[in-house]
């Protein structure tokens, strides 16, 4: 069920659950918000396992001004509607701080109720622009934006000096988004778009949209959406001798499009985040996860448990719970994370998130290309 | 020349959808020729066989067997068992209970079923793609030089040879069999079948299953060739193949096998020289206007409304 | 017969080891780059095998098991009592009615805002059921595509806020009227067809819609949907915490209390509930008038209502168009409600959770179809475990209505003079 209803919430249980243990006053409730079920429940499982640990090892090492932190978790299926229910509950709740959502279309609307309760937002795997578009004071975000990924892939395609380039889409935001943004960029390096089309998400058949491209001729293709399209695409076009070159988002790049494309998968091009995980600094952090069985490689592990640290290095650096103190503090401070060094503009997106291109290997696994 | 060549590929790409919609089809045809009830569930029943295939495969190749045709022939016939007692069970839970009831009835069980069915697998084998392994590689390549080059894979002909063989054996077993002629009887008039001493209820049962196994070796088929599955995909492909058996004229055999190759190519051409993302539109529309001014089909006769 | 029942019983059983075991005995996994298949555990294949001998003894003892619950007298209220006096009982129903439209009024002021949001929700569901109701439940016309003008109402008063800045008020006439519209010029081509392809053309409609939102980007915004749609105001006070329209007040600052989130969720809520009961009653109207009369009549047997002189065309559009129009009203409050709306909340499942409802609450029934939205919403918040099974719950309780309740949980009565029965 891409989009179900499959459930909703977790509300009730958890403000029953909170009910009877009352509000006291030595602790910080932060609230995270994500789909725990549902078709992409696989990202949900990182943007909990991160923000968890984060937790964790701050309250081990005394908590926030002397308070500890304590979890509520909320699933929000990443159906827009489900999410503002989530939202609400998480206003009953009395919760100040939330990190999530994780789907842009549920970030969106839930950003509108937070705004408005006044309570702080950070979204760990949101790339949607228009999220932090609206001149929020609440909102922010530890991932880079889909017009930030997609100048990077357009630059490299353009510095690859092509003769034709392609660009197919999901025709859903996320996917439409970043290539749109690819398209704007090599437009701007003045290369030949041949083609930008949308195809259909959950279709199966993309024979005829093969055939296209092989008489456009391209030499790249750029493919803007998840992994299960394009795994399907990457083999369809092996299977018809398609000479071209493909190269998709971080939404692409994980071991599942490996079992649908098997050896097509070789040679795709995705640009993802820097491999948090294996930077010489979160050594001791991988090891913790390691330690609790869990893996720290998802591409929103390391961006939650950073958006939990940013929270707290807030509360910190303003002396106070109070929401718009911790925002103003957020957007003046400079912030030592796993993912980097972390500063934010006046919108609230970091004021630098790099992406690198990797090329990706009918084994899973990836080298960088630059 | 290149233009041709496009198009012939553009052709063989939909007359190879188009032969697996039709495989599915007679299942939405035959039953209705029957019992005069669209079986929603159907879309179900293929995207079940295409998983039992895997399944099958998967545990072939775990066992260590890498001999295709024995991979082929046990996922075949473990896809077909499986989804013809699915669409057995199907018919006895859901839907002889309320035959003969008003139209509706039957109609909101079949839906009933088909969200259970898609929960089923939803539920028991997670919401994920997983890849179907391509079983059958290579192909023939067309064209000169540096040209456009039209290619016809191995999968594909594979893909026309069974749906072929499979019509042909239907349509004898249909006009030549002892249970193809019952089958023919109770269409025209069940109660007067059964007054000839046809056991109905058998017949009924026996149509489901057929429309079942052959929907099992569309899911075989169209796995490999797509390479993937989830519990998703059998409900889209399951109103695909409805319309092409409306638009062939439901209830009839060569119908559903024209209409699918007529749906097929009106799909891979619409995205081939227009856009992908209204290849669905362009489908639905058909079906509406083919329902709206030939309510019967091509090949459908024309229905009496009996008082 | 009873070396019959045994092989019948254990063909049965065997059929149900074969469509369960291995879709459920065998679990296809995705590790690393590899698909693997790994069997389940033993708890789950007992349930399996336990599944074949329910089955096995159920079928065995089939005549046995019938008989005795047949003899069970029906918990059910209609079963063998004496029916209640037509006028007390709709004088019951209309005070049972009234008290829980005043309990309604009330709550909200005591319980959480989760929960008044959510109740939000379900008054939307319960506009959307009591509109389908209509169409599907008393004029017996299939429609898969309900959620299109439901869509329909949702997109005109965004789309209309963004371009024209138009108030709730106004747009929520407008988006009903639309959806009515789009019902009317929809459903007059295909209103001729018979009730099982009527199902397949709506639900086609439903769908072009739905892609055609997706696909027109430049003025639906596609996927990307629309944003910042306005609450609704009360004679021209906001309920955020700053004025976002020129020359609107807030309503904190009008009556001088403190700022809070609450008062605008409490007040859709009460919005919601003022016009789920209106939708209840205008159709109650409907339904005694002979327009009302005439749908169940259709229904029950076309060729005669026919002969009888009722237009085929004109009494099945009228119950489409006014189940699209009061589709087009709970869209225009989900707009609201939601702030942000998208194409992906106008799916099909979305249908046919709605079609769920009225099947479960007895179609035709307004009572019915109010408890089932209730239940169809809350249950799954109620228990967390069971809300990974809903669709399969909804699925297989399709089913089992259509097999043992047609008439629903609640069937519809209406007022109607017995025939004394020949002793």
């Amino acid at each position: 069920m891409r989009t179900s209803v499959k459930q909703l919430v977790t509300a009730v249980s958890t403000s029953v659950a909170l009910m009877g243990a009352g509000h006291a006053a030595a602790e910080i409730q932060i609230g995270i918000a994500g789909p725990m079920t549902g078709p992409v429940a696989q990202y949900g499982d990182m943007q909990f396992s991160g923000a968890r640990m984060a937790i964790e090892q701050i309250n081990a090492n005394g908590g926030v001004m002397g308070e500890e932190l304590v979890a509520v978790e909320y699933d929000d299926v990443c159906d827009p509607k489900q999410a503002v229910t989530v939202a609400n509950s998480l206003v009953n709740d009395g919760v100040r701080f939330v990190i999530g959502h994780l789907c842009s279309s549920s970030t969106q609307p839930a950003s509108d109720i937070y705004e408005d309760e006044g309570i702080l937002m950070v979204t760990p795997a949101s790339t949607s622009p228009e999220i932090t578009e609206r001149g929020y004071e609440l909102v922010f975000r530890t991932i880079g934006l889909d017009s930030m990924q997609g100048p990077v892939a357009g630059n490299y395609i353009a510095s690859q000096n092509p003769e034709r380039v392609a660009i197919v889409h999901d025709k859903q935001q996320y996917g439409e988004g970043i290539a749109t943004a690819v398209r704007d960029t090599l437009k701007d390096a003045g290369v030949e778009i041949a083609m930008f089309e949308g195809i259909t998400a959950g279709d199966k058949d993309f024979s005829s949209l093969v055939t296209k491209l092989k008489q456009a001729d391209v030499d790249y293709v750029y493919y803007g959406g998840y992994h299960p399209e394009l795994g399907l695409i990457l083999r369809q076009a092996r299977s018809a001798d398609l000479d071209a070159r493909f190269m998709g988002p971080e939404g692409v790049g994980n071991k599942d499009i490996n079992t649908i494309a098997g050896e097509a998968a070789e040679g795709l091009l995705v640009t993802l985040p820097p491999a948090f995980d294996q930077k010489a600094e979160n050594q001791a952090l991988v090891k913790a996860f390691e330690e609790k069985g869990e893996d720290p490689s998802g591409p929103f592990v390391l961006t939650s448990y950073t958006a939990v640290q940013l929270v707290a290095e807030g509360i910190e650096a303003a002396g106070s719970t109070d929401p718009f103190d911790v925002a103003a503090a957020l957007r003046e401070g400079t912030f030592q994370t796993p993912i980097g060094t972390v500063e934010y503009d006046k919108a609230g997106d970091m004021k630098s998130f790099e992406f690198v291109v990797y090329e990706w290997h009918s084994d899973g696994s990836k080298t960088p290309v630059n | 020349m290149q233009d041709l060549l496009y198009f012939s590929q553009q052709l063989i790409n939909g007359l190879t959808i188009g032969s697996t919609y039709a495989l599915i089809a007679i299942g939405y045809t035959m039953v209705y020729g029957i019992i005069g009830m669209i079986n929603f569930a159907h879309g179900e029943i293929y995207m079940i066989g295409a998983y039992t295939a895997l399944i099958a495969i998967t545990g072939l190749a775990a066992l260590g067997i890498a001999w295709l045709p024995l991979i082929l022939i046990v996922a075949l016939l473990c896809a077909m068992i499986v989804s013809s007692s699915m669409g057995w069970a199907v018919e006895r839970v859901a839907y002889r209970p309320v035959r003969g009831r008003h139209r509706l009835i039957p109609l909101i069980s079949a839906i009933g079923m088909s969200i259970f069915l898609q929960n089923y697998v939803h539920l028991a084998q997670g919401s994920r793609n997983i890849g179907f392994p391509a079983l059958i590689d290579g192909g023939f390549n067309f064209g000169s030089g540096d040209g456009f080059q039209m290619s016809l894979s191995y999968m594909q002909i594979t893909i026309f040879i069974t749906t072929l063989i499979c019509m042909t054996a239907l349509s004898l077993f249909i006009s030549r069999s002892r249970t193809g002629r019952a089958c023919r009887a109770v269409s025209q008039d069940l109660g007067m079948a059964s007054l000839l001493g046809i056991d109905t209820n058998r017949i009924i049962s026996a149509t489901f299953v057929i429309g079942a196994a052959l929907a099992a070796v569309a899911g075989l088929l169209l796995g490999m060739y797509y390479g993937s599955v989830d519990p998703l995909f059998g409900f889209i492909a399951g109103l695909k193949a409805f319309t092409a058996a409306v638009l062939g004229g439901i209830g009839s055999i060569p119908g559903a096998m024209l209409g699918g190759l007529i749906l097929g190519v009106a799909e891979s051409m619409t995205s081939g020289y227009l856009s992908g993302e209204y290849k669905d539109v362009i489908s639905f529309s058909l079906l509406i206007l083919i329902l709206l001014f030939k309510p019967t089909g091509l090949l459908g006769k024309p229905e009496v409304e009996k008082i | 017969m009873a070396a019959y029942n045994f092989r019948h019983a254990l063909f049965c059983a065997i059929i149900t080891l074969i469509i369960s075991y291995p879709i459920i005995g065998f679990n296809l996994e995705a590790q690393g780059i590899k698909v693997t298949l790994t069997g389940a555990d033993a708890s789950t294949l007992t349930m399996v095998l336990l599944a074949a001998v329910i089955v096995f003894l159920f079928q065995l003892f089939r005549e046995n098991i019938l008989g005795a619950l047949r003899s069970i007298p029906s918990p059910l209220p209609e079963a063998k009592k004496e029916p209640m006096a037509e006028n007390r009982r709709a004088k019951i129903e209309s005070w049972v009615l009234t008290g829980i439209v005043v309990l309604a009024l009330f709550w909200p002021f005591f319980v959480s805002r989760g929960s008044v949001d959510l109740a939000t929700l379900v008054l939307i569901y319960i506009m959307l059921a009591l509109g389908l109701n209509v169409v599907v439940g008393l004029a017996g016309l299939l429609d898969l595509g309900y959620v299109a003008f439901y869509a329909v109402g949702a997109y005109t008063f965004a789309l209309l806020s963004q371009y024209t800045g138009i108030s709730f008020w106004l747009a929520l006439p407008i988006g009903a009227l639309l959806a009515a519209l789009f019902g009317l010029v929809l459903g007059f081509p295909v209103l001729r067809l018979r009730g099982d392809y009527l199902a397949i053309v709506t639900l086609g409609f439903g769908e072009i819609i739905r892609i055609l939102l997706n696909n027109w980007t430049t003025l639906t915004g596609g996927p990307n949907g629309i944003g910042g749609i306005p609450d609704p105001t009360l004679f021209g006070m906001e309920f955020g915490r700053r004025v976002k329209e020129e020359g609107n007040t807030s309503f904190h600052e009008t009556f001088g209390i403190a700022y809070s989130g609450e008062h605008k969720v409490i007040f859709l809520y009460l919005i919601a509930l003022v016009l789920a009961v209106f939708t209840a009653l205008v159709i109650r109207r409907f339904m005694r008038m002979p327009v009302g009369r005439a749908w169940e009549a259709l229904r029950e047997d076309e060729i005669a209502a026919r002969s009888l002189g009722l237009s085929r065309t004109a009494v099945k559009l009228s119950a489409f168009t006014i189940g699209a129009f009061f589709a087009g009203f709970a869209g225009t409050v989900f707009a609201s409600k939601q702030g942000f709306i998208s194409p992906e909340s106008f799916v099909f499942l979305e249908s046919a959770i709605i079609l769920a409802i009225v099947v479960l609450g007895g179609m035709g029934s307004q009572i019915g179809v109010v408890l089932a939205a209730i239940a169809v919403t809350i249950l799954p918040e109620l228990a967390r475990e069971f809300s990974e099974y809903r669709m399969l719950i909804f699925g297989a309780a399709m089913v089992l209505m259509m097999v043992w309740r047609p008439q629903g949980l609640m069937p519809m009565r209406r007022i109607h003079i017995e025939l004394k029965k020949q002793e």
